[in-house]
């Protein structure tokens, strides 16, 4: 008993202090951390690939009509995933380094990008899924 | 040995007409179609010629294909690495079935869960009251059932409150629960105590529902289901998105190449080391050993910061897709992975050493708690929590999955059958872990690290899945549908049967040790909680008070 308790304060003393001084010095992460996504809007084609694959549906579609889309992107459902960046054709989202999100407006955790669209929603020829799993159901891009 | 060929036949032969199809679908996976009426003697037979592992008991609304209900439920043969799934079709206009409780005891939930969720009302059940639905849940009223909107809520009924047991004469009630400061999820354990002795007790559970397979099976594809497979637990999340990738990888006939399979073994692994080290810590505090708690928990950290740096997350990984992994573990920092874990190694073992001999530790923890062999077969525990009592039940080697058919490890067992035998085992488990992350870092084999998947995934098939989770094993069970998507999927986490043993091993206790031994389950109320759409305003005070409100 008391050996044991000579060890476990020795465990204690050898540790030392181990608490990350976070948030008063930053504390980032390492690379390939999954954060906040950002948007290229002079990128994206507007192919929805991004939502038809998003697991929590956290990108919103909004057709005004044929040639006209917006594309919400709702961060405060985002899971960080990443699967939008992995699809997009024309690497338009990217998986920044960034998590410190939280804010007293939710409205800033909307990404909201309109795109116009030309052809490309109805020839459905810009954008091909990877895998035969990703099923496509948003409007423009069935066969 | 026993083949899955003189399963169907032994079957066959015993029963003849009455079984309508028997076949293997899956390699090592047997499914059996039988009449209704030759449920009960189809189990006793099998139950007295070779005792299975009961896992689940799945139901599903087929009713649009073939106007029925099927009950599936599945079995184990361990050390022939065989499962069968016995399956009855239940007409929809009676869907009523004799229970399968009285033989074995450890489909009582699982058979009430059926019931509450697909409507397949139940014979000789012990127990009728619900069990998954809430209290004020409507009558009649089945979510799993296909005809049923995964998002609508029904207006509360709240006449229909289980009620618990009524107290033995001559005792009185301690509740723990439903919010008890140190089990961290709620639940609710009604005592019936004799001074400090526990006589009996009842449970009500099932709080933190959050409809997952409902939504699964309504809303989302293939691949969208990995992400929230993954959120069934908080801890073990990745053995969830692992064990529903690889059923319907079984089901589709698609393999993962062994580079993914290597990494999946290491993820999983890596999850079993942090997990281990969470409880001890968990377990330390519950019994007001706090140091423990913050040194395990120390030496937890750099696991997590590790996994952040492999997945891009400390906790969801976010890997696995149908096909394989989406991230590789590049040889650089193999030597990192290494240093991390060879470091908690040290240090785990030199806690072991610290913590054996405390004598004030083996006054809690020793013979208390006790799950006798024979109450662990009835019940069909899992895990650690039957490890400890000398069964050496472990799907990484019963049904191998991943790469563990080409890693060598030893499978921890004790027999002491207290709190004290199942902390050695999850100790032990610990230092096997690490080695068999060791050995994948060697063996992994360079290649590409997802599947080629060609087309889409035809429905109608089925396969079953077991993975052994940090708390025991997890059950998936999945059918594909049409228009590529699942059409249902089954799950089954190792709290579900451990929790169910509860009132067995607090019998005769004292009131000052049920929160460790409960504990010593490292149970996990979500993941045991996680199949119906469901409200959690429970109490009948609160809509008391509405009603009471409203009428002012
Ligand atoms: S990171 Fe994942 S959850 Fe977030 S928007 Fe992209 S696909 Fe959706
Ligand atoms: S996948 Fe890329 S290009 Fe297509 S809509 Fe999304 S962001 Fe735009």
């Amino acid at each position: 008993m008391f050996i044991s308790k000579l060890k476990q304060a020795l465990i204690c003393l050898k540790a030392g202090r181990v608490t990350l001084p976070y948030p008063y010095k930053p504390s980032p992460p390492p690379e390939g951390f999954r954060g906040k996504l950002k948007v290229d809007i002079d990128k994206c084609v507007g192919c929805a690939g991004c939502a038809n694959v998003c697991p929590p549906g956290a990108i919103e579609v909004i057709d005004f009509d044929t040639g006209w889309r917006r594309m919400q992107f709702h961060l405060t459902r985002c899971i960080s995933c990443g699967r939008c960046e992995e699809v997009c054709p024309e690497k338009a989202v990217t998986l920044t380094d960034q998590f410190e999100l939280s804010t007293n407006t939710k409205e800033d955790l909307t990404v909201a990008i309109e795109v116009y669209m030309d052809t490309c929603q109805r020839c459905a020829r810009c954008f091909k899924p990877q895998h035969p799993l990703d099923k496509m159901m948003v409007t423009g891009f069935r066969k | 040995m026993l083949t899955s060929r003189e399963i169907i036949e032994t079957l066959k032969t015993k029963f003849d007409k009455q079984i309508l199809k028997a076949e293997e679908k899956v390699s090592n996976q047997v499914f059996v179609a039988i009449v209704p009426d030759v449920l009960i003697p189809v189990i006793c037979f099998l139950n007295q010629s070779f005792s299975p592992r009961f896992l689940i008991n799945a139901g599903t609304d087929v009713v649009q294909q073939d106007g029925k209900y099927k009950a599936s439920y599945i079995f184990s043969f361990d050390s022939e690495k065989i499962f069968l799934c016995i399956q009855v079709a239940v007409d929809s206009t009676d869907p009523n079935i004799d229970s399968i409780t009285p033989i074995i005891a450890g489909a009582n939930w699982s058979e009430r869960e059926t019931r509450d969720l697909v409507g397949i009302n139940l014979r000789n059940h012990p127990d009728q009251r619900r069990l998954v639905l809430a209290d004020d849940w409507p009558q009649g009223l089945h979510p799993l059932r296909k005809d049923f909107p995964y998002d609508y809520k029904p207006p509360p009924e709240p006449q229909n409150k289980v009620l618990l047991k009524k107290r033995p004469e001559g005792t009185k009630v301690i509740p723990i629960g439903p919010f008890y400061p140190v089990l961290e999820e709620p639940a609710y354990f009604k005592l019936f105590v004799d001074g400090e002795t526990i006589v009996d007790c009842d449970y009500r559970g099932f709080y933190s529902h959050r409809g997952i397979e409902k939504i699964a099976e309504s809303k989302l594809t293939y691949n969208q289901v990995c992400f929230i497979a993954e959120r069934i637990c908080g801890i073990c999340g990745f053995i969830h998105s692992t064990c529903y990738c690889e059923a319907v990888e079984r089901a589709a006939g698609i393999e993962a190449p062994l580079r993914a399979r290597y990494i999946r073994t290491i993820m999983l692994e890596l999850e079993r080391v942090h997990s281990h080290l969470l409880w001890l810590g968990i377990a330390a505090h519950i019994i007001g050993f706090d140091t423990l708690l913050m040194q395990s928990w120390r030496i937890r950290e750099p696991v997590m910061w590790l996994c952040e740096k492999i997945s891009g997350n400390r906790k969801t990984y976010g890997m696995n897709l149908i096909g394989g992994v989406r991230r590789d573990i590049p040889a650089e920092i193999h030597d990192e992975i290494v240093r991390v874990i060879e470091k908690i190694e040290r240090e785990t073992v030199e806690v072991i050493d610290a913590v054996v001999g405390d004598t004030s530790l083996h006054a809690r923890l020793k013979n208390v708690g006790i799950l006798t062999e024979e109450v662990a077969r009835s019940i069909c525990t899992v895990g650690p929590t039957v490890r400890g009592s000398g069964i050496s039940i472990d799907s990484r080697i019963d049904h191998p999955y991943a790469a563990y058919e080409l890693v060598d490890f030893e499978v921890a067992v004790e027999t002491g059958c207290d709190i004290w035998a199942r902390a050695l085992v999850r100790l032990k488990e610990t230092i096997e872990s690490i080695k068999i992350v060791k050995q994948c870092l060697l063996k992994m084999p360079d290649g590409s690290i997802m599947g080629e998947v060609m087309e889409e995934i035809p429905p109608g098939r089925e396969a079953i899945c077991c993975v052994e989770a940090p708390r025991g094993e997890a059950v998936h069970y999945v059918q594909t549908g049409p228009d590529n998507r699942p059409y249902r999927w089954k799950v089954r986490a190792p709290t579900y049967p451990n929790l169910q043993c509860v009132p067995y091993i607090i019998k005769g206790e004292r009131i000052a040790d049920v929160p460790i031994i409960i504990g010593s389950l490292d149970p996990c109320y979500s993941c045991t909680e996680r199949m119906a759409v469901v409200d959690v305003k429970t109490g009948e005070e609160k809509i008391y008070t509405k009603e009471e409100v409203m009428k002012r």
